[in-house]
């Protein structure tokens, strides 16, 4: 045998791939097909799914188009993780599986399903459109197409990487929140309203931002970071969310809304005690009457078992409170003269 | 005796106490010192850095600071402060212009921060400085057949830019650990998935849904028990177990232990002495 049979023989192999199936025209409950086919290294997971489609089964339906990573069409589980199709290898994904030599497919989550690996993407464009995700023109409308609307260097390295965005929805079919409540706002959502609001031409910043704070908005978000490690173009998708919340809390205040008043106690806690008072926490969040209700049952429990946080007073200080203090306080001022500095320019 | 500075969690000094008792009654068993930092403060729970990103980098800068004062790694025993801190630090080792401006105000106490002292898990420590195979022979009661769901937890494994220790898709810490304990850990979906601890005081019944599938899932397939590096997701798993099952219409229960009690209870200590008996649902 000669070398390159040897690599000939290494390169080729059967690969099973177990595809999500159904159409809700006939099937009573999805299911999965087994396609096993030859294939080559260097075949990406699109390319084997239109060879099942064009030679094994045409039946299977799926939603390609560009194949090169820049529409975003092509996002679907494989191996149990949102990702695109014409971007993933299968020798890559030989390496994951579960069982030896077989990929699993499935639709993306969170989305209704359309058919087989191919979801409706309408329940996203409508959120798109809800928190007024385009930028709405600071410029007179007698300029319009008279006058460039400049944007310097610096504006756009603010949302630069936000722009790389496809809408492949990966982000959204992992999202933890998305799937515990379907009105939840969504990552991909989010990051389209981080990128409107810091776009120095937008007119609509504040009233996007009123949206944003509402209910299933922008304080819905768990922080698992599950949208930003999913993300098919590496985009730091929790710097937007947090970029919203910060903008959040200096234009509107640390008062409006449950989850400001939430991140406050932080901030408010550390600088007097070092250490966060758990016990009113609660109540600072959302008022005696919410706890009450919804926090009696289960403080009755934790007396018994002895797991209740210490009252206030009880609440140990850091040791060396008195210059932490001082430097926390120190630390004010820097960000008071940051804040002048920024609303100066 | 290897040792290391500890970084004192506010959950657990408040709720989890059992967390740092269990820690104390074995380290010597394993070899290890953790000398509590009582000037530590709050990381900011994955709050304050939205709310002031200075004061996030300043509070971090000065716990990690403490720990460089005493040359010895900063170890921590909760998921969040745990990705919190270690994402203060890349933030300070990355902006000389920030470093330079914490380190300006931490003067004040005679401190510096340097970046030379890592921020581990105590996870990692056990697996990466004692080892499996000193913990595999110092196991008393092996945690045998019981079915174990190992729940990693969100700040553990991501983002992998900061943690980086396990693969956030198919993490095995936790299970190797469980492993030389003598347990059997069983695959699950949730395992690297969230608890929903942060929304509970802003998003309570999304929430709730979050834990209650984690939890279903683990009962589904028959475990006798979960088990999590990070008082959060006990706090939610164990604390809001009965509110979760019922909103979502469960039925059932399942113990949910704290790392650190497994590794107690398969090298001798009893239940009580563990603080077990403090969990809201009785193991």
């Amino acid at each position: 045998m000669t070398d390159s049979t040897v690599i000939h023989i290494e390169d080729k192999r059967d690969v099973t791939f177990r595809v999500h199936r159904f159409n809700p025209q006939v099937d009573s409950k999805p299911y999965y097909d087994d396609y096993t086919i030859k294939l080559e290294k260097g075949i990406t997971v699109l390319r084997a799914l239109n060879y099942i489609k064009e030679h094994v089964d045409p039946t299977l339906t799926i939603r390609a188009f560009c194949q090169a990573g820049i529409c975003g069409s092509c996002a679907m589980r494989i191996n149990n993780m949102s990702k695109l199709a014409c971007t993933t290898q299968v020798w890559d994904e030989l390496e994951k599986t579960r069982e030896p030599g077989v990929i699993k497919v499935d639709p993306l989550r969170n989305l209704p399903l359309i058919k087989d690996l191919v979801v409706e993407m309408d329940p996203l464009v409508d959120k798109m459109k809800h928190y007024t995700n385009w930028v709405d023109s600071k410029m007179p409308e007698e300029q319009w197409g008279n006058k460039e609307f400049l944007v310097s260097e610096e504006e756009f390295q603010r949302y630069d990487k936000a722009t790389d965005c496809i809408l492949c929805a990966s982000c959204v079919s992992e999202c933890t929140i998305l799937r515990a409540h379907k009105e939840y706002v969504s990552p991909a959502v989010l990051l389209k309203s981080y990128r409107m609001n810091v776009d120095t031409r937008d007119g609509s910043h504040e009233l996007r931002l009123a949206e944003l704070v509402k209910d299933h908005g922008v304080w819905d978000c768990t922080h698992c970071y599950r949208c930003q490690e999913t993300c098919v173009k590496h985009i730091p998708i929790m710097d937007a969310i947090h970029g919203i919340r910060e903008d959040a809390i200096e234009r509107r205040g640390v008062k409006d809304t449950s989850g400001a008043r939430h991140a406050e106690a932080f901030m408010d806690d550390i600088g007097k005690k070092g250490k966060l008072v758990e016990a009113t926490l609660p109540i600072r969040t959302n008022g005696v009457g919410w706890t009450l209700k919804n926090l009696l049952p289960m403080a009755v429990k934790m007396v018994i078992k002895r797991r209740t946080p210490p009252p206030p007073l009880l609440v140990k200080a850091s040791k060396g409170i008195e210059k932490f203090r001082e430097e926390f306080r120190e630390m004010i001022g820097h960000v008071a003269k940051d804040h002048e500095k920024k609303s100066g320019e | 005796m290897k040792r290391y500075a500890y970084y004192q969690s506010c959950i657990n000094e408040s709720m989890t106490r059992e967390v740092d008792r269990s820690i104390a009654l074995w380290q010597n068993d394993l070899g290890i010192e953790m000398v509590k930092l009582h000037e530590s403060t709050c990381c900011g729970g994955s709050n304050l850095d939205y709310v002031s990103p200075k004061h996030f980098a300043l509070v971090n800068a000065r716990n990690i600071a403490y720990a460089e004062k005493m040359g010895l790694d900063l170890v921590v025993s909760c998921n969040t402060c745990l990705m919190t801190i270690r994402s203060a630090k890349k933030k300070l080792d990355e902006t000389p212009g920030l470093k330079a401006e914490v380190n300006e105000i931490l003067k004040k106490e005679g401190l510096q921060y340097q970046g030379t002292s890592e921020v581990r898990h105590l996870l990692w420590v056990l697996i990466d400085d004692v080892g499996l195979d000193v913990i595999r022979q110092k196991v008393r009661k092996p945690l045998g057949s019981m079915r174990i769901a190992p729940f990693y937890g969100c700040h553990i494994l991501r983002p992998s830019t900061v943690l980086g220790k396990d693969n956030p898709l198919e993490p095995t810490s936790l299970d190797l650990l469980l492993d030389a304990l003598g347990g059997t850990t069983i695959p699950y979906e949730h395992k690297n998935r969230c608890c929903g601890f942060h929304t509970l005081l802003v998003a309570e019944e999304e929430s709730l849904n979050v834990a209650a599938e984690a939890l279903k899932e683990a009962m589904d397939e028959k475990a006798h028990c979960i088990v999590t590096p990070c008082p959060l997701c006990h706090t939610v798993l164990d604390g809001y177990q009965s509110k979760a099952l019922k909103k979502n219409g469960l039925r059932g229960s399942i113990p949910v232990f704290h790392l650190s009690e497994v590794v107690g209870l398969a090298l001798g200590y009893s239940e009580r002495d563990l603080g077990i008996k403090r969990h809201i649902v009785t193991a």
